[in-house]
C-alpha cells in the first residue's frame, strides 16, 4: 500500500483527463476508490512506453490491461465496489460485457476508422505526442488494429460491404445507449451514491463520444439527447476531476 | 441489414403462423459437431421448446455453409432462413411470440447485458479452448471438424476455420492468454451468473427468458461434453444452483420429448462419442 503507483496513460483535450477510454477508465477507478497515482501523460520523449497503454508500474511490477490494473488496485485495498452486493458484482459484469460488445465498434469506429474524423482530429492529435519518426507510424498502425477489430468481430456475413458494417454497429451502440440511460434513470451514479466500477467503465466509454469535437458525430448527436448520462459524465468530471466543462 | 429490408422481413414473418415442419440445421451430433455450436443449437432449440414451437433438429455437414451468417444453427420456417439465437428471438418475435414482453425497461437492459455476457466470455473460452489450445485441437477438434470430408479437405477445412479463429482472438486480446486465465474468466463469469440466479428458479423469477434459453444452452453443453481434462466442467460445477437450474429446465422442457432432435440424448451421446 505505501508503494508509489504510477500510471501512464494518453493525455487529455476538451476538458477531458485523457482521450483514450481505457485510460480514462484507470483514472476514473483512482478517484473513486481513493488511490494514490501519479498520472504521467505519454509526450514526445522516447521513454514513455506506447504500446498497451495504460500502464500501471508498482515498484517492480508493470501491469498494462484496464481490468487487471483494477484488479491490482483492488488487492492494494483500493475497493470502490466495497459495499456492494454479489448481484449487484454480478450486474457490474455484465454491463461491462455488454459496453465492450456494443458500444466499443463505434468507439472505435468514431476515432479511428471514419475517414474524416481520423484525419482532421485523432491523427494530428495521437502524433503530436509521439516522438518522430514513430509519430508516422504508431497512429496508422491503430487506425489499422481498429478497423481489423470491427471487421473480425462484426463484419462477417450477411453484412458484407464496410457500410452495413458501419450503420449495424452504430445500431448496436445507439441501442446500448439508450439501455445504460434506462438503467441509470434519475440515480447520480449506477448503483446509488456512491460510484464504483461500473461507473468509471461507463465514464471511460462515454465520455470521450461526449466531450471530443469531431466533423462526424452521430453517435455524439445521440448521446447528447440522453441527458441523464450527459449529466452522469458531468457530475464526474467536476467532482473527481476538478475540470471545467467549458474548456475546449 | 439495413433497416428498410428489416422492417420487410418482420412484415413477412408476421404474415404467416408457425408452420408444423419447421426444421433446425446442425452439424451432425455424433461425429461433427464442436462444444461451442452445441452450445448455440442446444439454446436455440430451449428457447423454441419454452415458447411452445415445434422444431425438428436435421444434422448436416455442411450446416455451416448453408448459413446466411455462416454460424449455425439457423432454423428454416416456412421459406424464410434465420441464423443465430439473437435474429431468431426477433423473429419469433415477429411472428407474436415472446418471453421477455413481461420484463420492464431496466429489466429487459439487464436481460440484454447478461446475454452479452455469456457471449464475450463463455463463448469465447469455449472458442479459445476448442481452437487455441494445442492439446484440444490435435485431438479433439481436428479430427471432428473435418470428420465428413475425404483427406486432405477435412485438414483444410479445419485449418482454415483455425486460423479464422485465431486472428479474432488476436484482435480482441485472447491470444496472448494462458489456458489458466482462459478457465479464471470462465470462473468469473459463472460466479456471476450464479450470484444473479441466485435461489429463483430462472434469471427473472417465475417465467424463462432467452437468457435463461442461452445459458442453459452452454452450461449444459460444458457439463456434458467430455474433454481433454475436466477442468472446464468443474467450474460450472463449483455453482450447485446452476446446475440445478441446468437439470431444472433439461427435466422440464427436454424429457419426455423422444424424437431424434432431443438435446439430452444428443448432448450424451456426444459425451459418449469423445470417450476413448
Amino acid at each position: 500500500m505505501a508503494a508509489p503507483m504510477e500510471l501512464s496513460c494518453w493525455g487529455g483535450d476538451w476538458g477531458l483527463p485523457s482521450l483514450h477510454p481505457e485510460s480514462l477508465t484507470v483514472m476514473a477507478y483512482a478517484k473513486f476508490s481513493g488511490a494514490p497515482l501519479t498520472v504521467n501523460t505519454i509526450n514526445n520523449s522516447w521513454s514513455t512506453p506506447k504500446a498497451d497503454v495504460p500502464v500501471l508500474i508498482s515498484e517492480d511490477t508493470v501491469i498494462s490491461q484496464p481490468a487487471k490494473i483494477l484488479n491490482f488496485l483492488r488487492k492494494q485495498r483500493y475497493n470502490a465496489d466495497y459495499e456492494l452486493s454479489a448481484k449487484q458484482g454480478a450486474d457490474t459484469l455484465a454491463y461491462i460485457a455488454l459496453l465492450e460488445e456494443k458500444l466499443l465498434p463505434a468507439l472505435l469506429h468514431t476515432f479511428w476508422v471514419e475517414a474524416e474524423n481520423y484525419c482532421s482530429v485523432t491523427k494530428p492529435w495521437f502524433a503530436s505526442r509521439i516522438p518522430f519518426p514513430l509519430s508516422l507510424y504508431l497512429p496508422g498502425k491503430m487506425s489499422r488494429e481498429a478497423l481489423n477489430r470491427i471487421l473480425l468481430t462484426r463484419g462477417g456475413p450477411p453484412l458484407y460491404s464496410l457500410t452495413e458494417v458501419e450503420a449495424q454497429i452504430y445500431r448496436d451502440a445507439k441501442e446500448c445507449l439508450n439501455l445504460l440511460s434506462k438503467r441509470l434513470g434519475t440515480s447520480q451514479f449506477f448503483f446509488g451514491n456512491t460510484p464504483t466500477t461500473l461507473d468509471a467503465f461507463v465514464f471511460g466509454f462515454l465520455a470521450p463520444v461526449y466531450k471530443v469535437c469531431f466533423p462526424r458525430v452521430q453517435l455524439q448527436e445521440h448521446l447528447k439527447q440522453l441527458t441523464n448520462l450527459c449529466r452522469f459524465c458531468d457530475d464526474i468530471l467536476t467532482c473527481y476531476f476538478k475540470l471545467t466543462i467549458t474548456d475546449g | 441489414m439495413s433497416l428498410v429490408a428489416e422492417a420487410f422481413m418482420n412484415q413477412l414473418a408476421a404474415a404467416e403462423p408457425w408452420p408444423e415442419n419447421a426444421a433446425l440445421y446442425q452439424q451432425l451430433k455424433e461425429d461433427q459437431i464442436l462444444l461451442s455450436d452445441n452450445a448455440a443449437s442446444l439454446a436455440v432449440q430451449a428457447f423454441l421448446q419454452m415458447c411452445n414451437l415445434p422444431v425438428r433438429v436435421v444434422c448436416r455437414a455442411n450446416a455451416e455453409y448453408m448459413s446466411p451468417s455462416g454460424k449455425v444453427p439457423f432454423i428454416h420456417v416456412g421459406n424464410q432462413v434465420v441464423s443465430e439465437l439473437g435474429p431468431i428471438v426477433q423473429f419469433v418475435k415477429a411472428k407474436g411470440h415472446s418471453l421477455s414482453d413481461g420484463l420492464d425497461e431496466v429489466q429487459k437492459a439487464e436481460m440484454k447485458a447478461y446475454m452479452e455476457l455469456v457471449n464475450n466470455m463463455l463463448l469465447t473460452a469455449e472458442l479459445y479452448l476448442q481452437w487455441c489450445d494445442d492439446v484440444t485441437v490435435e485431438e479433439i477438434t481436428h479430427p471432428r471438424y473435418g470428420s465428413p470430408y475425404p483427406w486432405p479437405l477435412n485438414r483444410i477445412l479445419s485449418y482454415q476455420k483455425q486460423w479464422e479463429i485465431r486472428r479474432k482472438m488476436k484482435a480482441i486480446g485472447w491470444a496472448g492468454k494462458s489456458l489458466e486465465q482462459v478457465l479464471e474468466d470462465v470462473d468469473q463469469c459463472c460466479q456471476a451468473l450464479s450470484q444473479r440466479l441466485g435461489t429463483q428458479p430462472y434469471f427473472f423469477n417465475k417465467q424463462p427468458t432467452e437468457l435463461d434459453a442461452l445459458v442453459f444452452g452452454h452450461l449444459f453443453t460444458i457439463l456434458t461434453t467430455q474433454l481433454i481434462t475436466d477442468e472446464l466442467s468443474e467450474k460450472v460445477k463449483n455453482y450447485g444452483n446452476l446446475t440445478a437450474f441446468c437439470r431444472r429446465i433439461e427435466q422440464q422442457y427436454f424429457e419426455g420429448h423422444d424424437k431424434d432432435g432431443s438435446a439430452a440424448a444428443s448432448a450424451r451421446s456426444a459425451k459418449r462419442s469423445l470417450l476413448r
